[in-house]
């Protein structure tokens, strides 16, 4: 990794909307193997959709074992009426309003059940270049933007700042007390960018900075 | 890794999903009088007399539900236990060769070892290691919580030029897949910096 360490003191102050600087490792991304793997490494799992949907079903064909087994051996365990099981089934024709209504809800489930399969989903973690290609290194998107707005909170003349971690760009909020603000906003950007660079994305994040003044 | 749990999770709900789907849209489509032909009347009851007398006379019937309700649990906790699994990896063999005698390490003597060098680098908060999936071709997940440092880069060079080569070489590796996911706590010279 020894061509690995980007140095942060490489970045120059940007020009406000200019192009991101492009760390040298980013070149792995043009490389469709370590892409496709550090994409899949932290996309979401869908466990808890998952979970869910395996906890009802358990349950629900396990009350139904239960109660054809006992109406089986003639003690059904809920008292259903035995001669007619069917009950208000028999007299709601296929037509009727609540037949439709629930047919479309049962859908409705079913179609979005498989659109949350099948939607890749927004990957939990930012990706970072590794030096080795068995490695997959992502920065969790919570953490990223913690760490981004304790950085710009340290820059002299900012009060309090907020960090957003977005797919190709990170946006800070930041608000400050003085009321000369000039070159605040660059400072802010340079020391957030610096830091993007060190951490050397596997594709690159441009900064956004948003300052506010706040009286007081 | 849990890529695998992924796989299952996303696979088991294409499939509920699908039955609910092409259910409720047969359902709908005879509701609708989509194809009367194929489906029936829309007029008729859902369940006509003569099949709501159907399981009275006939025995089985209750049997045959019972047994596809428990099949269908059967499969839905075996659903459910692959998908909380974490598919950790207890036991790695080291040398395979049964004749001269198999070595087995035990999986959290090397996460444990890599977990404490990674804490012993200043500016490393804790660390955490699984060995998960196969335990012939295990995959490394660490978890690796660094100090707000103005340069990340350099626990990132100590995490991937040290430990894991480190790690490879105790468990007689090349290549391990890693997994490293980063957080970042305050670091505590935050105001001295």
């Amino acid at each position: 990794m020894s061509d690995a360490a980007s140095r942060p003191g490489d970045t120059s102050v940007l020009p406000p909307g200019g192009g991101p600087p492009r760390p040298a490792r980013a070149d792995a991304w043009s490389r469709s193997g370590p892409r496709r793997r550090a994409r899949r490494a932290f996309r979401p799992r869908r466990t808890i959709p998952g979970v869910l949907v395996a906890a009802v079903l358990a349950a629900a064909a396990i009350l139904g074992a239960i109660q054809a087994v006992s109406a089986a051996l003639g003690h059904p365990l809920w008292t259903v009426p035995h001669r007619d099981f069917a009950g208000p089934l028999q007299t709601t024709p296929w037509s009727g309003t609540g037949t439709i209504s629930v047919a479309a809800a049962v859908a409705f489930i079913g179609l979005v059940l498989i659109l949350i399969a099948v939607i890749p989903g927004r990957p939990r973690a930012i990706v970072l270049a590794s030096g080795d290609d068995s490695v997959v290194v992502g920065v969790t998107r919570r953490s990223l933007r913690r760490s981004l707005a304790w950085l710009a909170e340290d820059v002299a003349g900012v009060h309090s700042a907020k960090a957003k971690a977005g797919r190709r760009s990170v946006t800070v909020r930041a608000t400050t007390r003085l009321v000369d603000t000039a070159g605040l906003r660059e400072n802010v950007q340079t020391t957030v960018q610096d830091r993007l660079t060190a951490l050397d994305p596997l594709w690159p994040l441009r900064v956004k900075v948003r300052l506010r003044r706040r009286e007081g | 890794m849990t890529r695998h749990t992924a796989h299952v999770s996303r696979t088991g709900l294409v499939i509920i999903g699908l039955i609910l789907l092409l259910g409720g849209g047969a359902v709908l489509a005879r509701s609708l009088r989509a194809a009367p032909s194929v489906l029936g009347s829309s007029h008729a009851p859902l369940v006509t007399h003569q099949q709501a007398g159907y399981p009275a006379q006939n025995g089985w019937v209750w049997w045959a539900v019972a047994a596809a309700c428990a099949i269908i649990a059967l499969l839905a906790l075996w659903w459910l236990a692959a998908q909380t699994g974490t598919r950790t990896v207890r036991r790695l063999p080291l040398e395979p060769d049964r004749i001269q005698g198999a070595t087995v390490l035990r999986a959290d003597a090397a996460t444990g070892a890599i977990a404490d060098e990674l804490e012993s680098y200043p500016s490393i908060r804790s660390a955490d290691a699984a060995l998960q999936g196969s335990p012939r071709a295990p995959g490394l997940r660490l978890s690796v919580t660094a100090e707000n440092r103005p340069d990340p880069a350099g626990a990132r060079a100590f995490i991937e030029t040290e430990a894991l080569p480190h790690l490879r070489t105790a468990l007689e590796r090349d290549t391990i897949p890693t997994v490293l996911r980063l957080q970042f706590s305050r670091a505590f010279d935050r105001h001295l910096a």
